[in-house]
């Protein structure tokens, strides 16, 4: 327990330890203490409330809206039965919103890990840069996301677009990037990494950073180099971090809209390539005014959703055992 | 397990030793951290890239936005657009908004989920249980899947096109209250009770035992809130129309300028838009980074 | 670190903190009210939407300073939003809330979709007169579109329409010019073709530059030029299927054979123009602005004769009153005075921003005939076709996104002629088939 012991005081130095909730030596929660009474209550109420009203009771009225013909322009609202859920599931594109919306993520989660951590690796290895590469790789995540669409608009603009004349200049084919639906969401892709890896960047480097000493001065004493011990050493180590970060960037891909509704369009790319079921539900809601169509689609987006994400969370909680 | 702990930062600050290259002297130069630094050197470059790139047609004359082959080096550089750009003041406007908008959800955010942390860690009351599970339950929805219904409500509550109407739906993240009240139950109780045999109430014990312990995590959540709320696109987009109380993505998104078919303008209105966040995290590097990872592997 | 302990000071500084942070909370919430320049502000505030990104944006920016320069007692703010869709949503979305501006533009062919009455308030014909304008001034059939349910919800500005762009250098290169410098009449879309062919030639590029991700204009020009029929009913739709297919395929043939762009956006389209990748673009009559500005050598005629005539496709501008929770008597005043000035002069409109103005007075006047190179396409006015009317319908309707979509298979290479077509069929069907939300 070195580092408690330097550290000023006991909780501060375990900003991140959710495996040992109770550091050693100190004494648990002490329940005789603990008398019921409702003051407790009043300290939970503003967020409860806040949250019931922002958050519980729009799910609600958005199950009754799916029932009815509600319409953003106001009017006559009539119930109509199972309508809007029946147009719903049979409606392609409301499938092929989803299905893009599941491929996103298929494609962004694997090169997003791989590179934050590679990024790491490189990063916690290259020691005396540390500062200037965590600032190159992070940096993008701090942009506000309209820029960083318009930056990466411009540089996949086809014919004097930054990144075909490079492609051209070394004879490589030149995509049309947003321009066609077989490539639109691989530029989205493409343009997320950049823009979001430095989060899974961070998360892994202090993953690195925290690994202790000892477990390298053991390896390095069998005399293995640096990819074994990278291979043998490192890896097994961040498998804790690697499950988290899996877990967040699915999370964080699976409810994408703003970088595919600002790069694909608002139309929602060539022949609605990157229109995400979000896009769809805002499409449907505010461009389209059913409201009613609308909140049944986002119960099925937020039932699928409910679904994966109770099963993340038990791969997280296993994991913490 | 070996003593494997969860990544801190901490020791990072104090950890800056050779130890990270065993049996390698500090300093010797070899071909392999020759190769290593190059390679280094050379991502960060490219990862740059796209924002020096931005840079450069901002100061470039119209013309030459769309020259073939592409210059870094703007032949004739200029600062008319990013003048063309303060000009019309709305981007400043926008990072306004922006400031606004963010520290009310982060100041509403900590206050709120650190009193509702504080009653789920420290108080007994009737049905606790249930409201926590209640809460934690709210980890699972979306908020992206409730942007209908929440723009009918404010359209109710009469919220649509004002800053309460933009900051009060992003302050209900469950998941701060789940990460507070974790931290918090890990504060040993011995400092309380000094504090409660002075007589002190649950309010003084929040503000003068617990919060004053929890700065760390604190700070980590606000960090990451603020980013947040900063870059928050989709609910901002939905709830507001007026032009006048946009935040800096949804201004930069939805707003075409009149030099909208220009290259270099709408450059440097990126550029311009992205720098209030660009000089906090230069400022703050250590900081932000140390929030940003302690908040996410917490959440 | 010694605050940690809760008998030491710093307990009280925490403390000090909290209340610190406590005023900063409640003087935001007074900031959260209004807008934080608006407070200080005595003048009539007037705000407008517009859609104007293209090159009549600054043709209504000059407008508006001339504006705000004779009505110093206006706190007047003009705002542009991307074209299209995302214009209209802001307008219905910032209606519902009861917060709009006070006065927008929009299509004229979106009137019936903006739900008049409930997202759209009624003009005061009399405030309207008041500020000069009746139906006098304007044609009685564009009058009469403005009105929904014998109510007055828009007050009209302009025609518009696509018309053909040429860069008269390239072209005179390629041998494609007349004596007048006038570009030579092509007959059929084959003779296009081979004119393109030779303009692709002095390029080394493409030859006729369009928006792919808006080319239903275009595509609407070709099929009513063969006197193509669509039309709705309740829950059905006829489409000339002969006609829709030969304008897919001629679109398709043109991004085919590299003529035309397999991508571009509004901006790439001009962009190819002024690059000289292209020797003509196929565009609305708003480029003249900037085309202006950035002093690209060009002159316009009217869309090309590609089925035996030269219908186009159009549209109208007009300004509405965005529903208001509280309608203030004083802003609505100065919104139709605001509307009234612009139609008014909209010789300038005209002449800048390449419309055809609605204010009869203006179309009339001497200022207005001489003006190049408006003469050459002003014909293009009577050859204008729009499309059926229907809740889906109209300029950024649904129906037009759905076409875009066909049709950026089409110039992508993605989608042949007949998967289009099939594609639109079926876009058309569920349209017909969704229960109208207006």
């Amino acid at each position: 327990m070195a580092t408690s012991a330097e550290a000023p005081t006991p909780p501060q130095a375990h900003p991140a330890t959710p495996a040992s909730p109770q550091p050693p030596g100190t004494p648990g929660p002490r329940p005789r203490r603990r008398r019921p009474s409702w003051a407790g209550l009043w300290f939970v109420l503003p967020f409860v409330a806040c949250y019931a009203l922002f958050l519980l009771w729009p799910s609600l009225t958005m199950f009754v809206d799916s029932f009815t013909n509600r319409s953003l322009a106001g009017g006559e609202t009539s119930w109509v039965g199972l309508d809007n859920w029946a147009t719903v599931l049979t409606d392609p594109a409301m499938w092929q919103s989803l299905w893009i919306t599941l491929l996103f993520t298929l494609i962004s989660v694997p090169p997003l890990v791989i590179l934050g951590l590679a990024l790491a690796l490189l990063t916690d290895h290259a020691r005396r840069a540390g500062w200037f590469l965590r600032l190159s790789f992070f940096a993008p995540f701090v942009l506000p996301v309209a820029v960083m669409t318009e930056i990466w608009g411009f540089m996949y603009q086809p014919g004097f677009g930054i990144i075909n004349q490079y492609l051209g200049a070394l004879g490589l084919p030149q995509p049309e990037w947003l321009g066609s639906e077989n490539t639109v969401l691989i530029a989205i892709v493409i343009a997320t990494v950049w823009w979001t890896v430095g989060f899974n960047f961070v998360l892994y480097l202090a993953a690195l950073q925290g690994i202790p000493r000892e477990t390298y001065d053991a390896a390095s004493i069998d005399g293995s180099g640096a990819w074994q011990r990278i291979w043998h050493v490192t890896l097994p180590q961040l498998r804790r971090t690697t499950v988290l970060v899996i877990v967040l960037q699915m999370i964080a891909s699976l409810r994408i809209f703003d970088q595919a509704y600002l790069l694909g369009g608002h139309f929602g790319g060539p022949n609605f390539a990157s229109r995400t079921i979000i896009h769809y539900v805002y499409e449907t809601g505010f461009v389209n005014f059913q409201i009613g169509m609308a909140s049944a689609m986002a119960w099925v987006f937020f039932v699928i959703i409910g679904l994966i994400s109770v099963f993340q969370f038990r791969l997280l909680t296993r994991n913490e055992d | 397990m070996p003593e494997h702990r969860t990544p801190h930062q901490h020791s990072t600050t104090r950890g800056r030793s050779p130890h990270r290259i065993p049996g390698r002297p500090f300093g010797r130069v070899t071909t392999g951290s020759l190769v290593l630094y190059l390679v280094a050197i050379s991502a960060a470059v490219f990862w740059l890239a796209p924002l020096l790139w931005a840079l450069s047609t901002a100061t470039k004359p119209e013309g030459e936005t769309n020259a073939i082959p592409a210059r870094w080096i703007p032949t004739d550089p200029t600062l008319e657009h990013v003048a063309q750009v303060l000009g019309r003041g709305e981007v400043l406007r926008w990072i306004l908004n922006s400031v606004v908008v963010s520290s009310l959800v982060t100041l509403l955010t900590l206050v709120l989920c650190c009193l509702a942390a504080y009653g789920f860690s420290r108080c007994v009351f009737p049905g606790r249980a249930w409201v926590f599970a209640l809460v934690i339950g709210g980890i699972l929805i979306p908020p992206q899947a409730v942007i209908v219904p929440q723009f009918i409500l404010m359209t109710q509550l009469n919220m649509v096109d004002t800053y309460w109407g933009i900051a009060l739906p992003q302050v209900v993240t469950p998941i701060f209250v789940f990460i507070l009240k974790r931290f918090f139950d890990g504060i040993p109780r011995d400092y309380e009770d000094a504090a409660r045999m002075d007589g002190a109430g649950h309010l003084r014990v929040l503000f003068s035992v617990i919060l004053p312990l929890s700065r760390p995590i604190l700070a980590a959540v606000g960090i990451f809130v603020f980013i947040g709320a900063w870059n928050n696109f989709l609910w901002p987009f939905v709830v507001v129309q007026d032009p006048d109380l946009m935040t800096i993505p949804v201004g930069l998104g939805t707003v075409a300028s009149d030099y909208g078919l220009q290259y270099a303008p709408s450059m440097a209105a990126a550029v311009i838009g992205a720098l209030p966040l660009l000089i906090v995290f230069l400022l703050f590097q250590r900081q932000i980074v140390t929030g940003i990872a302690g908040a996410g592997i917490k959440g | 670190m010694r605050d940690a302990s809760p008998t030491q000071p710093g307990s009280g500084l925490a403390r000090r903190g909290f209340l610190k942070s406590s005023f900063v909370l409640a003087g935001l919430g007074l900031a959260a009210c209004t807008p934080a320049d608006a407070v200080l502000d005595t003048r009539v505030r007037l705000r407008q939407w517009n859609l104007f990104s293209g090159g009549d944006g600054n043709r209504m920016i000059q407008m508006h300073e001339d504006f705000q320069a004779q009505h110093p007692d206006l706190d007047f703010r003009a705002t542009t939003f991307e074209w299209g869709a995302p214009f209209y949503t802001k307008v219905a979305m910032a209606a519902a809330g009861g917060r709009a501006a006070d006065v927008a533009t929009v299509h004229l062919s979106r009137l019936a979709s903006l739900a008049p009455g409930r997202l759209l308030d009624p003009v005061d014909e009399g405030l309207l007169a008041e500020a000069g304008i009746d139906a006098s001034v304007f044609l009685p059939n564009v009058w009469e579109q403005c009105f929904h349910d014998g109510q007055l919800y828009a007050i009209p500005l302009d025609t518009h329409t696509h018309i053909q762009y040429f860069n008269p250098e390239i072209c005179a290169e390629a041998g494609l010019l007349d004596g007048d410098g006038r570009l030579t009449e092509v007959n059929g879309l084959e003779e296009f073709l081979d004119m393109c062919r030779e303009i692709a030639q002095v390029t080394g590029d493409m030859a006729v530059s369009l928006d792919t991700t808006y080319s239903w204009p275009i595509f609407w020009a070709m099929f009513r030029q063969q006197d193509g029929e669509l039309s709705f009913t309740d829950d059905d739709f006829h489409l000339d299927d002969e006609a829709a297919y030969t304008a897919f395929e001629a679109l398709y043939r043109l991004s085919e054979e590299g003529l035309a762009p397999r991508f571009a956006d509004g901006q790439g389209a001009t962009s190819n123009f002024d690059n000289l990748q292209a020797g003509l673009l196929l565009q609305g009559n708003w480029e003249i602005a900037s085309f202006e500005a950035t002093g690209t050598p060009y002159s316009a005629t009217q869309m090309p004769n590609f089925f035996g005539n030269r219908r186009t496709r159009g549209d109208a501008h007009c300004f509405v009153l965005p529903h208001q929770e509280n309608r203030d008597r004083d802003r609505t005043r100065a919104a139709l005075t605001y509307a009234a000035w612009m139609v008014r002069n909209s010789l300038s409109w005209g002449e800048g921003g390449g419309h055809i103005p609605a204010y009869q007075p203006v179309v009339r006047s001497e200022e207005y005939q001489p003006l190049e190179p408006h003469v050459h396409y002003a014909e293009a006015a009577a050859n204008t076709e729009f499309e059926p009317e229907a809740w889906f319908s109209g300029s950024a309707s649904q129906l037009q996104s759905e076409a875009a979509a066909a049709l950026n298979g089409i110039h992508a290479g993605t989608a042949t002629p007949k998967d289009a077509l099939h594609q639109f069929r079926r876009s058309l069907r569920s349209l017909v088939t969704t229960p109208a939300p207006v």
